[in-house]
């Protein structure tokens, strides 16, 4: 479903991403783990088209993300959800017209049955009632499950989070752990979380790869990777 | 080397000015226009800054009548105290005033919103969510100050002119008609022509330079408080730089 094929990045003569590869199947949920500054965020950035890369291709469902020009992935991104670490609603509108939003933009559906499907996301995220509500009134776990709903309502075949249980207390972090999970299963989707909470990514993912200094030092279940050599993967894991 | 990284720095901020402007204009010519967003964004910038361009105008239509009163008295001219106030106020003032306080109100409020959901991740949410953000954003709030500094101008002019009458009627003592009547046929159509060509170019700059500095806004809380002050500084010497040149431009051709 998604295959990085020797990412490069740099930043003012920084290496961030170096010879990337990566391959992510169909319905397989994925954290990328690393300490900062080790270009998970940035892998995120290149898989939905929000960076070019110096070198190397991304393929999602056989699409070339690096070749596409702007318009045509503003039409490439309406299948992919993405879960910012800030959750970036819209400050300007409530939960539910930020919901609706990208169903007024892409979809022909009636006003009514964009609410109804607005509602029925929100009941999925446990917010049934907090439609009416701005982001700036709603708890930072709240704000999560909103973005994450709003990331899921166009029926998105690939889910990219971006740290999803930064800011969040242990509970917070485990419940919306356990929401990616549920909801990616739910809705089939190619989910790929970049995280450095080693306990909750486990808790949501089928697997992980561990990135140092911008290459995948390591790759496998939490089992596997626990038994790995590489004095960094044990470090971090610990 | 460091006049040398400024030169570069300028060039390149120019060169993306240029870009971003260019995005602007293919959404216009390909008639992306989201006319809904635009009339939103028509009442909040008009409604920011209708009521300070009011009182900023009936005081300068005021000051003018006054300071016109004595200067006039000084040569038994007194009764030119309304096309002074006309003329002044249609030709130059009221065009700078209203785009003065426009880039201070609505100029101010457009690059802080914009600089807040830059730095928020809102802007590229936008794009996330396969929506130009230039489209959504920029293109509605441009034409919006094209649409609302003319009309603040318009009411200026009138407002500023109502300041100068009552002076000129109840403190010089001029007859109320004779004033209107001095008023009405002193304008010409290339007092307002000279006045909306101001006007626009006014709108154009102080729109493109609000939204193109929200819009490339970094750097947290700081960087909105920063980038939004550099776009009212910007504004507010572009103006004021650029009216001296249209200035001489238009005496030049529409002199008389």
């Amino acid at each position: 479903m998604i295959s990085v094929r020797g990412l490069s990045k740099s930043f003012g003569g920084q290496k961030v991403l170096d010879g990337l590869d990566l391959d992510v199947a169909r319905g397989e949920i994925l954290a990328v783990m690393g300490p900062s500054g080790t270009g998970k965020s940035v892998l995120l950035l290149h898989l939905i088209g929000l960076m070019a890369p110096d070198a190397g291709e991304i393929y999602i469902d056989g699409i070339n993300v690096t070749r596409l020009k702007e318009r045509e992935l503003l039409k490439f991104r309406r299948q992919v959800g993405y879960l910012f670490q800030d959750s970036a609603l819209y400050d300007f509108m409530t939960v539910e017209e930020n919901l609706s939003f990208p169903l007024k933009e892409h979809t022909r559906l009636k006003a009514n049955e964009i609410k109804a499907k607005v509602e029925a996301f929100l009941k999925m995220v446990d917010m049934a009632g907090a439609g009416s509500k701005y982001p700036s009134e709603l708890s930072g776990g709240m704000r999560k499950r909103a973005a994450l709903a709003r990331a899921l309502v166009l029926g998105s075949k690939v889910l990219l989070c971006d740290e999803p249980t930064s800011g969040l207390d242990p509970i917070r972090s485990r419940d919306i752990s356990m929401l990616i999970r549920d909801l990616s299963r739910q809705h089939g989707c190619t989910t790929v979380i970049t995280t450095h909470d080693v306990r909750n990514a486990f808790r949501s993912a089928d697997s992980a790869v561990v990135l140092c200094q911008g290459r995948a030092v390591g790759r496998g279940s939490e089992q596997a990777l626990r038994g790995l050599t590489d004095p960094f993967v044990k470090e971090f894991l610990e | 080397m460091f006049i040398l990284s400024v030169i570069r720095d300028t060039i390149a901020s120019i060169g993306r000015g240029a870009v971003f402007m260019g995005d602007v204009l293919v959404c216009l010519l390909k008639g992306r226009v989201r006319w809904g967003e635009v009339f939103k964004q028509v009442f909040e910038q008009g409604v920011r800054s209708l009521f300070i361009v009011i009182l900023v105008s009936l005081a300068s239509g005021a000051v003018l009548a006054m300071q016109g009163r004595v200067m006039m008295e000084r040569f038994g001219a007194k009764e030119f105290i309304a096309q002074l106030v006309a003329l002044s106020l249609i030709r130059e003032l009221s065009p700078i005033f209203t785009a003065l306080v426009f880039s201070g109100k609505s100029g101010a409020g457009m690059a802080a919103e914009l600089g807040t959901m830059s730095v928020n991740s809102q802007i590229q949410a936008t794009r996330t969510l396969g929506v130009d953000p230039v489209e959504f954003l920029i293109v509605p709030r441009i034409l919006a100050c094209l649409i609302v500094l003319p009309i603040l101008v318009v009411i200026s002019m009138i407002v500023g002119i109502f300041g100068g009458y009552l002076i000129g009627v109840h403190e010089a003592n001029i007859p109320s008609i004779y004033y209107i009547n001095q008023t009405i046929r002193c304008i010409s159509f290339v007092d307002f022509f000279t006045g909306f060509v101001k006007m626009f170019f006014f709108a154009t700059l102080i729109s493109w330079t609000c939204t193109y500095k929200g819009f490339f806004t970094s750097g947290g809380s700081m960087g909105v408080g920063r980038f939004t002050t550099q776009a009212v500084a910007m504004c507010y010497v572009g103006v004021i730089v650029s009216d001296t040149i249209l200035t001489k431009i238009i005496l030049t051709f529409w002199g008389n």
